[in-house]
């Protein structure tokens, strides 16, 4: 898929990747929500980074070996990479783990994994490496984790912004009131002259927030982007080996 | 194995033998003789010989249990050898006890002192306490000091008094344990009771004697077992105390007609009033707490002047404890002329004077008949009268069958459930609490129990690696409860805080949330429903709630958004899940009964001679025989009478929907259509690799679905492999994920009280289904998801009933026909509306995506040109 100043960017499983820079953009980690579901008295065996480790090792493995050659030269965190609004000592173990891993993977770490903040992230376990947002000047695709705005991203230079926060899912139902089930799911637009893409969390425990429920119940200040954009939005459905669109958020 | 021995009734003189001189003045100061129940149980129990009483309410069952111990108490005092701890035990599930222990205990105590104070002779000061989970700390503390002699408690707090450390040494020599209510313990509260009994035996030094009081219960010889246990060297007495109440029970059906009248509904209401007016107290019962706000507000409405919040009141489960008792408490004192209930007032404490019980709908039991009836005329000699008010055809047949039933005295048989896991997880941990345990101890401790007398060693050995951790192959060992030895064979617990997890965790009744819904724009509240019925919808869905139509908007947190202003039908059926399921016991009643039926059909007798034995067989006047019989006649003249011998399937097509129906004529009861229809319906689904919707009710079940191959199918199931596509069947359902969480809790996987904070039951609820996905992952196996596969089995739906229906079918007892209908035939639609749909899921996710998404793409192209 590309844009009209010809971007182009392909949907791997949960993450987005810009196959002509080589970066690649992962949504909401949410480290720790496992140890929370623990806290409330749910005694579940953790192992959420496992599942993170494993699920980046099929993205990295994915984009080896499809067939464009192109390499992984950048990755992005779109915020929320902690869950906890408080400083959980688990929490920063675990983020060490799955950087540990990242390490070997990324060529030169120190510079080509960018940490964006998000709202949870009220500690910062990069040593401060965390940013409000960024923008990639030879590109100009800007990064953020969208529950602020900021006058930078919408500059003249850039012409994507990809974004996390929303957790979008959609539910598919048939049936009424006998079949339902929910998918994570992309959301592509565009907002103020620049594509705008809206990447799903990377939490493998739940799907997300539906976006069914959009025309009805949408928080304005939750999300940098006004309803009324929001609702011309298009989804993409990411199945097993393919991409399916599921039109316009308005339209369902 | 333990014997029954058949308890004799004793004469007045030999139980004066026995007692005290004061205690038997007392008695006949204030009654004139013996009752049945205490002529069976008095001696018996003065002699140490365990027994089970039961008899119809009403019986002055409690008072015959508590005069033998009275009585001993009494014999010490005046001796001067009372001594500071507990002579007797008296467990009962109902934490509003106090009024019955009161009329039953307290009072004649307090009579009997009074009676030796007048006599000058000294006794000492016999002490009794209460103590359930609402007792205070300081209450207890001054209970461990001068213990009571008499202990009342409940289940859940008799386990937690066993596992406390100083105040298990008062319980050393109790003489006496009394179990009452026995009849409402065929569920898992029952499997945990009768492990607690066996931890008291344990810590006992002397033999507490078991004194097991019920309502008319069968089978008496396995209750009695569950009282005293299973072991060679027990043996237990067993008094059937038949009173001879009277009853007064008549089917009414609020029109002539019940298919043609249209006025039905506001005919049962001037029925009702009628009733109403015509008696003092009326209890009426209608199954469900959704009927019952329909009924109160209905009554209300139509009959402002008779009706006021003053003098009726509704009651169920969902209502708040205070605005319970406040109902109650009104009813003893008289207040109120009418209270609807949903099956909330059929247990337990007395209620006080009602002349009149109405049940709106069938009761599915002649137990559960009886115990309603039971709430009627209270006192010992008064005649119980109760009605039944019919609303559909269906409806009519059950009620009349429920009838002959309860006139010739059989009633339905109680299965307390066997073998539970997640109780015996809480249990075991509870015990290693206690003390340290040699594996061969606590494993012939637990056999003794008679929910656990075939458990397996197997089975016995996971709940013990479950407890130590021993499954969760995590670097954080978070269900290490206890310790293992494998050396030694010894079993201890495990942390500081086992105790107070375990105390602040026990039980067994499972907690329930409930989603609010509101109006979208003013946030008014129009009630709750179940989180599960919530599940089930998707935006623009319409639902019933309390008898007005509302229409799905959004879901935020725990509140559902509706809009009232709706004029499609109801997409969503009503929910069921709260319907009691028919007894399979009167199920094969009426089953017996449309055979007879068919016959009579089938010969050439006139219709005069049919009306004669319909009156006759289901002891009813000519105008219900005559709606009865124009049923029957209906079904034989459109197509054949499903009976006991037959199985009807109908295959049918609604042309509006282009829906093909496989409708089964199976009348076994919800329970077992529940299994039958699952495991078909996977079966069939399975060969036509799609998804297959489900109907089920009592009287039979629905597949709906396309490519239905019917005969391979009932070719496949068998009695033998039933189960193992069951759990196939019910692995993706929503019946599954919320069993699982009810066990997990049980189990003490999910703790509703952790860190020193209790958490809410609607957050755990939301996120529990991640333990499930996560215990799935360990193993497929882990015993505690067993459990609750083996609760929906075997609890929830009857698969050894099913399994025998299906054995009857492989004998040839029961014939299959399938038969093409252009319509349902008149037996079939009551199924085809009630029957609560669920889906038998097939495909797979990844495959439904793909689906949906050719169905998008088709309404795209469909909506191009119109626009």
């Amino acid at each position: 898929m590309q844009n009209k100043i010809r971007i182009k960017y392909e949907f791997i499983n949960k993450t987005l990747f810009f196959p002509d820079y080589g970066i690649l953009a992962v949504g909401d980690l949410h480290i720790g929500y496992d140890h929370m579901i623990k806290q409330s008295g749910i005694l579940i065996p953790e192992r959420q980074v496992k599942d993170i480790i494993s699920d980046l090792k099929e993205v990295f493995r994915k984009i080896k070996n499809s067939k464009t050659g192109k390499r992984i030269k950048k990755v992005v965190f779109l915020g929320d990479i902690k869950h906890a609004f408080s400083f959980e000592a688990e929490e920063k173990y675990e983020f060490i783990e799955v950087m540990n891993f990242l390490k070997l993977e990324v060529p030169e770490p120190q510079e080509n994994i960018i940490f964006i903040k998000g709202n949870h992230d009220t500690m910062d376990f990069t040593y401060g490496k965390m940013k409000n947002y960024h923008i990639e000047p030879e590109s100009g695709i800007a990064f953020t984790h969208g529950h602020k705005s900021f006058p930078e991203i919408f500059g003249r230079k850039v012409n994507v912004i990809v974004s996390g926060h929303l957790h979008p899912s959609i539910i598919l139902a048939e049936k009424p009131g006998v079949k339902k089930e929910t998918y994570k799911c992309f959301l592509e637009g565009s907002y103020k002259g620049k594509t705008f893409i809206v990447i799903p969390s990377f939490v493998g425990y739940y799907e997300g927030t539906p976006v069914n429920d959009y025309r009805e119940d949408y928080l304005e200040s939750f999300f940098i982007l006004p309803k009324k954009e929001m609702l011309n939005f298009k989804i993409h459905v990411i199945g097993k080996d393919k991409v399916y669109d599921f039109g316009k958020i308005k339209d369902l | 194995m333990t014997k029954i021995i058949r308890a004799e009734q004793s004469t007045e003189e030999e139980i004066k033998k026995i007692l005290h001189p004061l205690v038997t003045e007392w008695f006949f100061s204030k009654f004139s003789e013996f009752s049945l129940p205490q002529k069976y149980g008095v001696v018996p129990i003065w002699k140490r010989k365990n027994i089970l009483i039961s008899a119809e309410t009403g019986g002055t069952k409690t008072l015959t249990a508590f005069l033998s111990i009275l009585n001993h108490l009494i014999i010490l005092a005046e001796k001067q050898e009372l001594k500071n701890k507990v002579y007797a035990v008296y467990t009962s599930p109902l934490k509003a006890l106090s009024n019955d222990i009161h009329k039953n205990l307290i009072e004649p105590l307090h009579e009997i002192e009074e009676l030796a104070a007048k006599k000058g002779i000294k006794l000492q000061k016999i002490r009794i306490a209460l103590r359930t989970g609402d007792t205070t700390t300081y209450e207890r503390t001054k209970m461990l000091k001068n213990p009571p002699h008499i202990l009342i408690t409940t289940p859940e707090s008799l386990a937690i008094v066993l596992t406390s450390k100083n105040f298990v040494d008062n319980m050393k020599e109790v003489e006496f344990c009394i179990v009452d209510e026995i009849h409402s313990m065929d569920n898992k509260r029952g499997a945990y009771l009768s492990l607690t009994l066996e931890r008291l035996n344990e810590v006992s030094s002397v033999w507490p004697v078991k004194i097991g009081l019920s309502a008319t219960i069968e089978p008496m010889d396995e209750v009695a077992k569950f009282l005293t246990g299973v072991s060679d060297d027990r043996e237990v007495e067993s008094a059937k105390v038949d009173l001879n109440k009277k009853i007064d029970i008549q089917v009414l059906s609020p029109v002539k007609n019940i298919i043609e009248d249209e006025g039905l509904h506001s005919k049962m209401y001037v029925l009702i009033s009628r009733l109403i007016s015509e008696h003092k107290t009326t209890l009426i019962f209608t199954n469900t707490r959704s009927g019952t706000e329909r009924v109160v507000s209905y009554l209300k409405e139509r009959f402002p002047t008779e009706y006021g919040d003053d003098n009726i009141a509704a009651h169920h489960s969902s209502l708040s404890k205070e605005h319970r008792f406040d109902i109650e408490e009104k009813l003893r004192q008289g207040k109120l002329k009418v209270v609807v209930c949903s099956t909330s007032l059929e247990l337990g404490i007395d209620i006080g004077y009602i002349d009149l019980v109405l049940m709106l709908g069938s009761p599915k039991s002649s137990s559960r008949a009886l115990q309603r009836m039971g709430r009627a005329g209270h006192q010992l000699h008064n005649i119980a009268k109760g009605r039944f008010i019919v609303l559909d055809r269906d409806d009519l047949v059950e009620c009349c069958v429920i009838q002959k039933e309860m006139m010739e005295k059989r009633i339905n048989k109680v299965r307390f459930p066997r073998r539970c896991l997640d109780v015996l997880a809480q249990q075991v941990f509870g015990m290693a609490i206690y003390k340290v345990w040699k594996e061969d101890e606590l494993f012939r401790l637990i056999r003794k129990s008679y929910c656990y007398s075939d458990l397996t060693r197997g089975d016995f050995l996971d709940i013990i690696s479950y407890l130590s951790g021993e499954y969760s192959l995590e670097k954080n060992n978070i269900y290490g409860k206890i310790w293992y030895d494998k050396e030694t064979k010894e079993i201890g617990k495990r942390g500081k805080l086992a105790r107070v997890l375990y105390l602040t965790n026990i039980g067994t009744i499972p907690e329930e949330s409930f989603i609010r819904v509101k109006i979208t724009g003013t946030e008014e509240p129009v009630g709750m429903i179940d989180e599960t019925f919530l599940s089930r919808m998707k935006k623009g869905d319409v639902f019933v709630l309390g008898g007005k139509k509302y229409l799905y908007r959004y879901t935020r947190g725990m509140n559902l958004y509706v809009s009232s202003e709706v004029a499609r039908n109801p997409t969503i059926p009503s929910w069921f899940s709260e319907m009691l399921p028919l007894s399979f016991d009167s199920a094969l009643e009426i089953n017996q009964f449309r055979a007879l039926m068919k016959k009579k059909l089938k010969s050439d007798k006139s219709k005069e001679e049919t009306l004669k034995f319909i009156g006759s067989y289901l002891y009813v006047n000519k105008e219900t025989a005559e709606a009865i019989y124009n049923y029957f006649l209906e079904q034989h003249s459109f197509l054949e009478i499903p009976d006991e011998n037959t199985i009807i399937i109908e295959k049918f097509t609604d042309p509006d929907q282009e829906k093909k129906y496989l409708i089964f004529h199976t009348l076994y009861g919800r329970r077992v259509n529940d299994a039958l229809s699952r495991a078909i319906g996977y079966i069939i689904g399975a060969l036509g690799s799609r998804d297959i919707e489900v109907g089920v009710s009592d009287n039979g079940f629905y597949l709906s679905g396309e490519n239905m191959m019917i005969k391979r199918a009932l070719e496949n199931l068998k009695e033998k492999n039933i189960e193992k596509i069951l759990k196939e069947a019910i692995d993706r359902t929503d019946v599954l994920a919320r069993r699982f969480r009810h066990c997990a809790t049980r189990a003490l996987m999910i703790l509703r009280s952790y860190k020193g904070q209790r958490k809410t039951v609607g957050k755990q609820q939301m996120k529990s289904h991640f333990l499930l996905a996560a215990v799935k992952r360990i193993s497929n196996e882990f015993p505690i998801l067993r459990e609750a596969r083996r609760e929906i089995f075997e609890d929830l739906m009857d698969i050894e009933n099913a399994g025998l229906v299906l054995r009857w079918i492989e004998q040839g007892k029961v014939k299959i026909k399938v038969i093409e209908t252009p319509l349902p035939s008149p037996f079939s639609l009551n199924l085809i509306i009630q029957g609560h749909s669920d889906l038998i899921r097939i495909e797979d996710k990844q495959e439904f995506l793909r689906r949906m998404h050719q169905l998008h793409i088709r309404n795209i192209i469909q909506r191009v040109p119109a626009e």
